[in-house]
């Protein structure tokens, strides 16, 4: 099994080229005007279902944030309106700002340690020999296809207080008040767990599309960067990372959502504890919303959530609208 | 408070408390809508938690209903892990569930949100001999929104051949004795002398009553924490003392795992349960069977056990249900004297009405609860209640954090302000 | 000498330590699946399953309806994923090909989409269901997984689309081909390992998917798996074998599908990842 096929992918320069094109090419101008609906159609199901699907709840969300909306009121379905009550409480409340500011720095960790990790890996890839690389990459690809309610069951096994393996072997390596340790017991050993968790399932997607990108450059680059003299590193740094660097934008950008919005993970390994330590944005917007019967409260944590999440990716956002700007 | 009312169930185990006798309207089966074939091709659903309601007595229930009925009755299995999200949920849908189990600590919550049709009729038809301290968490503004059902204490659950390796000839009668005595089963057998998990919160609003003390206090028209008590914090102290001889985990309850199953593998001297929880462990371990024993938790002097919560549950029907009829007739079936009897005799609980009591003859479980009853109580039964228990429950956290180190009253005041904005919450 | 004997070796020893790192766990549940519980309960951990046992499978498969868990879930991912697809794969033509007025916003909706954290709305997606009255049902569920994974589909499926050269495309209509069928002809074969690929982290999602599923669906007729696996840890409590022998068998069907699908879907990956 290897990673080249028939044809290889593309890197960004050849991708940019193909837009140039542009709708018309050959085609007369007749063509051109019938044809200026297709792209509006073509795109047509996917905004339906967008709006639908996606807008109609994140509305009913923005809805439910302006309401008195608990037990009662869900139970008979009643409407009360109460203004910006939930959004002034959820303002004022300290643990609110708690809770971001946690999910920022668990967030921050992780999307470093992933990237930083995942690239070293992909990198490792790369210089690995046929064999070797194919092994590994099994390696990978199980972990990253582990789906994420099981591999925190499996996690919860391997760190279990009786029993479990790493118990064990902290003891065995010396570390004796280890051998009955109970990893759920504090703040800082559940997001160690959670964060070990996290990193390993996300250093796949990385590394494997990282190294899949390296195969792209072109061996061209290295010559004429070796020729005019550069080492290992400069070749590396005026050659490999200005190529890889798109793909960087692109993985870091996912990480971040995917990271930030993880909610399996956290809830399902400790259900954010101990003492409501370890809750995330959207474990407490779970919590208090559905948890704690506090359905409205809930929703403006939600749109809040959504908020901090825009604010987190805009940067890359920006990008993007400046990088298409650029194609168009 | 309430809590003196409730107490008299347990005095029920002992002494007949006279209900108010309307005399019983006896059976009025005829009564069903539309004839005898009224209900037939219908099917009832109603939801039970997990391990209220024994397979036999389902059986037994559902042969009777659909003999009477012509409709069929469809159990279904609740577990208590996130049973109000689901309830709440449920009873805004078009097909709530027609009759269903709910904690008593959680009924008044419940009738508070108009998601319980009213029982008047029923309480007058079936319900004048009820326990009168049982029916008290069923009643809401006057209005009787559900049928008591059971109440349930906890007991010690232990291993006889463990005790017996450890030479310990009788069962404790005071607290003292009973940490003593596993004590030695921690120093003469390889055994863990008992599970108890840092959350057992049932066993702790046990031990608070037994110190007279109560969770929540009124401060002018609202309710707040009241953990910062030293009565409070003495409860936790005894139960901290008796936590350390146990190797179970400080930040779990019973339930994960179940107690019972650990209990099953013949490597723990006792834990504190009910009756039916040393039905899973013999469940999971046939052989344990002959081993396990029963006696009343000890109190701080022998005349006195200890305080026990009275668990329980009422039998209600959605207000949203489009079988209100035929739900009354289940209720009338599973809740008569047959039925509830058998209810009795078979998951070892104090049944709803005093004159049942018989039917706990035998059962050792029941008649080492039976001694704590009277002693026994409930969280407050008001609807502010049932926000303090959806997980993460505030007084889990506050016992496992003393567990780990805290003083009572620091940890008191660690969750104080949750518990305060739980009973504060806008209804 | 020494020293290129020292650069060839460290690659290599850091990728067999990486490879135990990553393959532990998931060899850890197999192996935990097969053992009898002595072996699992034992002070000291058995490394390999040397009395392999189907207990623990026998009592994960034996819950009620497990086989109707099997099927809906299978339906509601294979449904959501191919759904996606076709959809995606129109939208991400346009995107790809076509030069049109709100192009750019289009494609940054769609990343703002793709950011859309579910499980913080779920209660907004639950009154719209129930007051649809399709509580209960596989329908919604399965539009809302095929919603989740949409964004990701049409973006990344829009890298791929470019990175077919548009000579290719051009030349087939020279042959006489019209557009639909040069598309047809031409791109989609060159396209196959970017939609496997971007459909594995379909499978992903929408396999996996349980807070939505579990207030939706409180009739066993119309559960999934993950809820049967979340179900685990209250039934059985502390029985590991059992828990993983679940997750086994739940994690089983999406590693198969990676391993066979991995050679075409890595290929392909870069073109639709370079993109974002």
């Amino acid at each position: 099994m290897t990673v080249q096929t028939e044809r290889p992918p593309s890197g960004p320069a050849d991708a940019r080229k193909a837009d140039d094109g542009g709708p018309g090419g050959p085609t007369s101008r007749a063509a051109s005007r019938a044809g200026a609906l297709t792209p509006y159609l073509l795109l047509l199901p996917a905004c339906a279902a967008t709006v639908l699907l996606l807008g109609w709840p994140l509305l009913k969300d923005i809805l439910l944030s302006f309401q008195n909306l608990n037990m009662a009121q869900l139970i008979q379905h009643v409407t009360e309106w109460n203004g910006i009550d939930n959004y002034k409480e959820t303002l004022a409340s300290e643990d609110f700002w708690r809770v971001t500011l946690r999910s920022i720095i668990f967030t921050a960790v992780n999307v470093v340690l992933v990237m930083v990790l995942g690239t070293l890996v992909g990198l490792l890839l790369a210089r690995l020999g046929k064999r070797m690389r194919f092994t590994l990459m099994i390696g990978l690809v199980l972990a990253w296809a582990m789906p994420p309610v099981a591999a925190t069951t499996v996690y919860q096994w391997l760190f279990a207080q009786r029993f479990g393996v790493v118990n064990w072997v902290l003891d065995k390596l010396g570390w004796h008040s280890m051998a009955d340790y109970s990893w759920t017991s504090s703040q800082m050993s559940t997001f160690f767990v959670v964060t070990l968790l996290i990193v390993w399932m996300s250093i796949p997607f990385v590394a494997i599309n990282l190294y899949a990108a390296t195969t792209t450059i072109p061996d061209e680059l290295y010559e004429a960067a070796s020729l005019d003299g550069a080492g290992v590193w400069r070749s590396f740094t005026t050659v490999t990372m200005p190529f890889l660097r798109p793909f960087l934008y692109a993985t870091t950008f996912l990480e971040i959502i995917w990271i930030f919005k993880a909610f399996t993970q956290v809830f399902t390994f400790n259900g954010g504890g101990p003492d409501r330590l370890t809750e995330t944005l959207p474990v407490y917007a779970y919590i208090e919303g559905v948890g704690n019967q506090h359905y409205g409260m809930g929703a403006a944590i939600a749109v809040l959530t959504i908020l901090i999440l825009l604010g987190l990716t805009a940067y890359y956002l920006r990008v993007v609208l400046k990088q298409e700007e650029d194609e168009l | 408070m309430k809590r003196k009312l409730v107490a008299a169930i347990g005095i029920a185990g002992m002494m007949f408390s006279i209900a108010a006798c309307g005399g019983d309207n006896g059976d009025d089966g005829g009564k069903a809508k539309g004839g005898k074939d009224g209900y037939a091709g219908q099917t009832l659903t109603v939801w039970v938690m997990d391990g209220s309601a024994p397979d036999q007595w389902q059986k037994d229930v559902a042969a009777a209903f659909e003999a009477k009925t012509k409709a069929k009755v469809k159990f279904e299995v609740q577990q208590w892990n996130g049973i109000q999200q689901k309830l709440t949920t449920a009873l805004s849908e078009e097909n709530p569930p027609d009759v269903f189990e709910v904690g008593n600590t959680q009924t008044p919550a419940y009738a508070k949100t108009g998601g319980l049709a009213d029982l008047a009729d029923l309480k007058s038809s079936i319900g004048t001999d009820w326990t009168e301290s049982m029916n008290q968490s069923a009643v809401f503004d006057g209005k009787q929104y559900a049928a008591p059902w059971y109440v349930v204490n906890r007991v010690v659950v232990y291993n006889k051949k463990i005790w017996a390796d450890a030479g310990i000839k009788s069962t404790p009668k005071t607290r003292d004795e009973f940490y003593a005595d596993l004590k030695k089963i921690g120093e003469k057998t390889d055994a863990e002398p008992i599970y108890l998990p840092g959350q057992n919160w049932y066993h702790f609003v046990g031990l608070v009553i037994g110190e007279g003390g109560e969770l929540v206090k009124k401060d002018g028209d609202k309710y707040v924490s009241n953990l910062a008590d030293p009565k409070v914090a003495a409860a936790m102290e005894t139960y901290k003392k008796f936590q350390a001889l146990s190797k179970a985990p400080k930040d779990k309850d019973e339930a994960t795992p179940q107690q019972g199953e650990v209990f099953a593998k013949g490597k723990v001297g006792a834990f504190i349960g009910m009756g039916w929880e040393a039905g899973v462990a013999i469940k999971a371990n046939p052989k344990i069977e002959k081993e396990i024993g029963y006696f009343t938790i000890p109190g701080a002097t022998a005349g006195k056990p200890e305080g026990v919560f009275l668990g329980g549950s009422n039998l209600a029907v959605a207000a949203g249900s489009k079988k209100q009829d035929l739900a009354k007739e289940f209720l009338k079936i599973a809740l008569n004297d047959q039925y509830e009897g058998e209810l009795a005799k078979l998951g070892g609980i104090i049944p709803n009405k005093d004159a049942l009591q018989t039917n706990l003859k035998g059962n050792a479980a029941a008649e080492a609860a039976a001694p704590a009853a009277g002693g026994g109580g409930t969280t407050p039964l008001i609807p502010e209640w049932a926000a303090v228990e959806n997980p993460p429950n505030p007084i889990k956290t506050y016992m496992t954090a003393v567990l780990n180190g805290k003083s009572p009253a620091d940890a008191a005041k660690q969750v104080e302000s949750d518990v305060n904005k739980r009973l504060g919450q806008k209804q | 000498m020494k020293r290129s004997l020292f650069g060839r070796l460290w690659p290599n020893v850091t990728a067999v330590v990486l490879f135990v790192g990553f393959v532990f766990p998931v060899y850890w549940m197999f192996a935990t699946a097969f053992k009898p519980t002595g072996d699992i309960i034992s002070e000291n951990p058995v490394w390999f399953p040397t009395h392999p046992t189907f207990e623990h499978f026998k009592t994960a498969t034996h819950a009620d309806h497990f086989w109707t868990f099997v099927t809906n879930s299978v339906t509601v991912t294979v449904l959501a994923v191919v759904f996606s697809l076709i959809i995606a794969l129109a939208g991400s033509f346009a995107l790809a090909r076509v030069r049109f007025k709100g192009r750019r916003g289009f494609i940054v909706a769609f990343m703002l989409a793709q950011m859309a954290p579910w499980e913080v709305m779920i209660i907004a997606m639950y009154m719209i269901v129930r007051d649809a009255s399709m509580l209960n049902s596989l329908v919604p569920l399965t539009l809302f997984y095929m919603m989740m994974i949409l964004p990701f589909t049409l973006l990344t499926l829009r890298g791929f689309v470019a990175a077919v050269p548009k000579e290719l495309e051009e030349s087939a209509m020279v042959d006489g081909c019209t557009r639909a069928q040069a598309f047809r002809r031409v791109i989609l074969p060159l396209l196959a390992p970017g939609l496997m690929s971007t459909s594995l982290f379909g499978f992903i999602t929408a396999w996996n998917e349980f807070p939505l599923v579990l207030v939706l669906n409180k009739e066993a007729h119309a559960q999934t798996l993950p809820l049967w696996l979340s179900s685990f840890q209250t039934v059985f409590g502390d029985d590991w074998g059992a828990t993983m022998a679940a997750s086994s068998l739940f994690a089983l069907p999406i590693l198969i599908l990676f391993v066979f699908l991995q050679r075409r879907a890595v290929s392909g990956l870069t073109a639709g990842a370079v993109k974002g």
